[in-house]
């Protein structure tokens, strides 16, 4: 051999060992999703939705909702709530494990919610001078509520429960919160205190975020569930198709264009699944301001809309609403009136309003959120429906923080605001109570104004009625109550869409098991990943 | 001693222009719609957290009060804390800085080889066939946004071939290096990681090659515009007449001087890749400081705006200072200017 080739020979093998460095184990079942960024994995700053996928699958919650959205329990083994409604008891499982192997007790849940309230941020409204919390024993907590509150077992489904001891000796002193320091908040935003059945493995917080499975998670996880969770910051169409034709990404993000849907659907192997979360799209139109202050001018309006265009050709695969709650939203009442578009009817209120002989008066102004393109569109059909009845209106692009401004006062307020909404917790009283109760007006939430005292009884009646098919039922009478009213245009219930994998993820939303809390359909543990399937496929 | 009585003379005029900077990018983005406690804690947040964000920033104080507040903090390497990720802006410069750097030195490499070499031929065989292809090439490349090849790239080397990741630094079965300098080919470098050198590489080079197309092509027009001139110029006629080989005349009279209206216009387009970098960052989910930057921007993350913009300013400053020096060292003229007090 000569001296050459032996050379040659040595160099090559160098390299082959250096290649060989740095390689780590890679996930045998990845499950790899694509998101909206930023992500918040502190449970007392994240809300939204990538935030709340996270810390699904971080934390560990009192109680666990079925697709019905009723708590089962979770980290609870029980409960009972008092007559009065004023004091909830759970008693905790015993045995549950924190990622680093501490138990997880009373004081822990107690100091998530004392924490949550005190920082004030992600899901805190929820709680925020709501509930006093005590644990008289290691294994058992109490929640004093200031009033009844029967969905309140529910809205724990947001208090994801943190390792009081992790937290507290990472805590930065000075800060904000007086002893308690900057609460942890700083250690947070990149480490988990959770015992969730996935653990924190390492977080870019511009680039991904990535978990791992607990191999001592408290409940038995199936092991085709994905070994790795990987949520990825971008929705960069191109990128994302890229990535789900190299089966790289599992799941993509919510927020592809029809377009991208496509022609991700035609991918071999790829399917597009579709759920409704629970969003509604509504018109919300100010009944103190002429000319939607009439009624008649309200209704004639809600007849003239063209629904069928609106849920067909705009919003593809989007249902119309059946009134003020989306029908998927536990309590939502299947059988309220429901407006289709029917012109002779349309005028037949108009004549009946007080503004039919001067129409050209007083034109409708709608106020459509510049952040959301789509909604310019049914901006731009409602003009047109409204001109088939003769009624002027004037389309006006807002940007959304323009728009919480203008809403907070009736006199800014504009005849009609475009939004859409969903529920703090999986029940109709939620989004009945934050669209239409005297207190949200001023909010982004309640652009109609109602000050109807007779309203805000009913509903302050039906959220502290403790017993759910009575509370149900006095939602029911409230959906119908407000239709009656006609004081917002109930547009489409908005469906959700993602493409995956359908050839070897199997994912129980994309079957239908939908659980309506936001960020739940993403538990990993549900999801099972098959990659001897993933490879044939790259073959 | 003069270079450096010139480097301390710009040093000095630089600190006007950064203050001058700060200034006004904290007015606009103060006086600009939308109320920035709000957008971090969201909607829902109740008022009293969004109150308590409000005196945290001094929101509620005056403008020149609130930039005091700033301006102490930046003096001793505090800009506050960021809205979007809520941790301090300095630490995420210093997390996001080696990503765009990284980014931008590759891009600049593709930019000065590919760019000056294009120009340099084009401008030597001007007229012909080889100048008209690499003018056409140019003329796509200045016209054509970074993004659009981004994505064409992406659709070819990583949709159709294969050949190139989609996105981000590093393979995710890798193990990143140690940080030292938060540059990973060179951190790999220094820590004598070859695989994670290559592998950091190949994800580095489509974003890289996107990036550059644009400036690349500008530098190529400039070269070969600047080499036209000189090739007219009566000494290339003197070296030639007295029998000095083409070769010779390129390389050693010729491609020195062409290159001074290259560097300098290189400078800039340099400094400018940083902050042009975001739709770029984006496609290939770099976890850069101009994406960070636009995020800033949109979410109005007031103290991450002003530091980011600090920043950019700070490169360019420091950019033009350096391709001042090489200009000078380049261009005797120049040279003899500063020695004479021009």
């Amino acid at each position: 051999m000569s001296k050459r080739v032996k050379i040659l020979l040595i160099s090559l093998c160098i390299i082959g060992i250096l290649v060989s460095l740095g390689f780590a184990e890679a996930a045998e079942r990845p499950l790899r999703t694509t998101w909206a960024w930023p992500t918040y994995i502190d449970p007392a700053v994240g809300s939204d939705f990538s935030s709340s996928v996270a810390l699904v699958n971080l934390y560990d919650t009192l109680f666990y909702p079925d697709i019905k959205g009723d708590p089962q329990p979770h980290a609870a083994e029980s409960w009972e709530v008092s007559a009065d409604g004023l004091v909830c008891t759970v008693h905790l499982r015993q045995g549950i494990k924190f990622h680093d192997g501490t138990e997880l007790t009373a004081e822990d849940v107690k100091f998530s919610m004392d924490r949550l309230t005190t920082i004030g941020e992600g899901y805190a409204y929820l709680f925020a001078g709501k509930v006093i919390t005590e644990t008289p024993d290691r294994y058992t907590v109490v929640f004093h509520l200031k009033e009844p509150f029967g969905p309140f077992p529910i809205t724990l489904f947001r208090l994801y429960i943190v390792n009081k001891n992790l937290v507290m000796t990472n805590v930065k002193k000075p800060g904000p919160y007086g002893d308690m320091g900057d609460y942890g908040k700083q250690y947070l935003l990149t480490h988990d205190a959770g015992s969730g059945p996935y653990m924190l493995k390492e977080f870019s917080l511009e680039e991904h975020l990535l978990m791992v499975k607990n191999p001592n998670y408290w409940q038995s996880i199936d092991s085709y569930a994905p070994d790795e969770f990987k949520m990825i910051g971008t929705t960069e169409p191109v990128t994302v198709r890229t990535l789900i034709s190299r089966r790289e990404l599992e799941i993509t993000d919510q927020w592809q264009s029809l377009e991208a849907l496509a022609a991700l659907d035609k991918i071999e192997g790829v399917d597009i699944a579709g759920y409704f979360p629970g969003t509604e799209f509504y018109y919300m139109m100010h009944t103190k301001k002429p000319p939607t202050d009439d009624i008649h001018f309200r209704k004639a309006m809600a007849w003239a809309i063209d629904y069928k265009t609106v849920v067909e050709k705009l919003f593809p695969g989007s249902i119309q609403s059946r009134g003020p709650v989306p029908q998927t939203l536990p309590g939502a009442d299947p059988r309220v009136f429901q407006y289709h578009r029917d012109l002779d009817k349309a005028i037949l209120e108009l004549k009946q309003s007080k503004y039919y002989a001067q129409l050209d008066k007083y034109p409708v102004t709608v106020h459509w959120c510049a952040e959301v393109p789509d909604e310019e569109k049914v901006a731009l059909l409602f003009m047109s429906n409204m001109a088939d009845i003769g009624i002027d209106v004037k389309v006006v692009k807002v940007p959304w923080m323009s728009m919480i401004e203008e809403m907070a006062t009736m006199e800014t307020s504009p005849n009609i605001v475009t939004i859409f909404d969903s529920a703090h917790y999986p029940e109709a009283g939620s989004l009945i109570e934050s669209r239409y109760m005297s207190e949200s007006a001023a909010t982004w939430e309640q652009n109609e104004w109602l000050l109807d005292t007779e309203l805000d009884a009913m509903i302050k009646d039906s959220i502290k009625t403790i017993d759910r098919k009575e509370r149900f039922a006095k939602y029911v009478k409230i959906q119908r109550y407000i239709t009656d009213l006609c004081p917002t245009f109930f547009l489409f219930d908005q469906v959700e869409k993602h493409a995956y994998q359908a050839t070897y993820v199997d994912w129980p939303a994309a079957r239908g098991e939908v659980i309506p809390v936001m960020g739940y359909n993403f538990a990993g543990r549900f999801i099972k990943v098959y990659p001897d399937k993933r490879a044939e496929l790259l073959k | 001693m003069r270079t450096l009585k010139f480097i301390v003379k710009r040093l000095v005029y630089s600190v006007f222009v950064l203050v001058g900077l700060s200034i006004l990018i904290f007015v606009i983005a103060r006086v600009m719609p939308g109320h920035p406690a709000r957008m971090a804690l969201g909607a829902r947040a109740p008022e009293w957290a969004v109150e308590r964000l409000r005196e945290e920033m001094h929101l509620n104080e005056p403008l020149y009060v609130q930039y005091y507040y700033w301006a102490k903090g930046a003096l001793h390497g505090d800009f506050g804390m960021s809205l979007v990720t809520r941790r301090s802006v300095a630490n995420d410069i210093k997390e996001f800085l080696p990503a765009s750097l990284e980014l931008a030195l590759y891009a600049g490499i593709f930019m000065g080889i590919i760019g000056i070499t294009l120009g340099t031929i084009s401008g030597w065989y001007s007229n012909t066939w080889i100048d008209n292809l690499v003018r056409v090439i140019s003329y796509i490349g200045i016209v054509t946004p970074s993004f659009v090849f981004a994505i064409f790239f992406v659709l070819i080397f990583s949709y159709a071939l294969e050949i190139f990741p989609t996105m981000g630094r590093i393979a995710p079965d890798l193990i990143p290096p140690p940080r030292i300098t938060g540059m990973i080919t060179l951190d790999a470098l220094i820590t004598g990681n070859f695989a994670i050198f290559l592998d950091a590489l190949k994800h580095l080079f489509l974003p890289a090659i996107s990036l550059a197309m644009g400036p690349l092509a500008q530098e190529a027009r400039i070269t070969r515009s600047s080499i036209n001139d000189n090739l007219k110029k009566d000494y290339i006629a003197a070296e030639r007449s007295c029998g000095i080989p083409e070769r010779t005349i390129m390389f050693k009279y010729l491609l020195k001087p062409s290159l001074i209206p290259t560097i300098s216009i290189y400078g800039l387009d340099f400094a400018s890749l940083l902050g042009n970098a975001f739709l770029i960052e984006l496609i290939f989910n770099w976890p850069g400081l101009s994406r960070y930057g636009m995020n800033a921007m949109l979410r109005k993350d007031l103290n991450a705006m002003t530091a980011i913009i600090l920043v950019f300013g700070l490169v360019f400053v420091i950019v033009n200072i350096i391709v001042d020096i090489i200009v000078e060292y380049l261009d005797p003229r120049i040279r003899l200017g500063v020695e004479r007090g021009q």
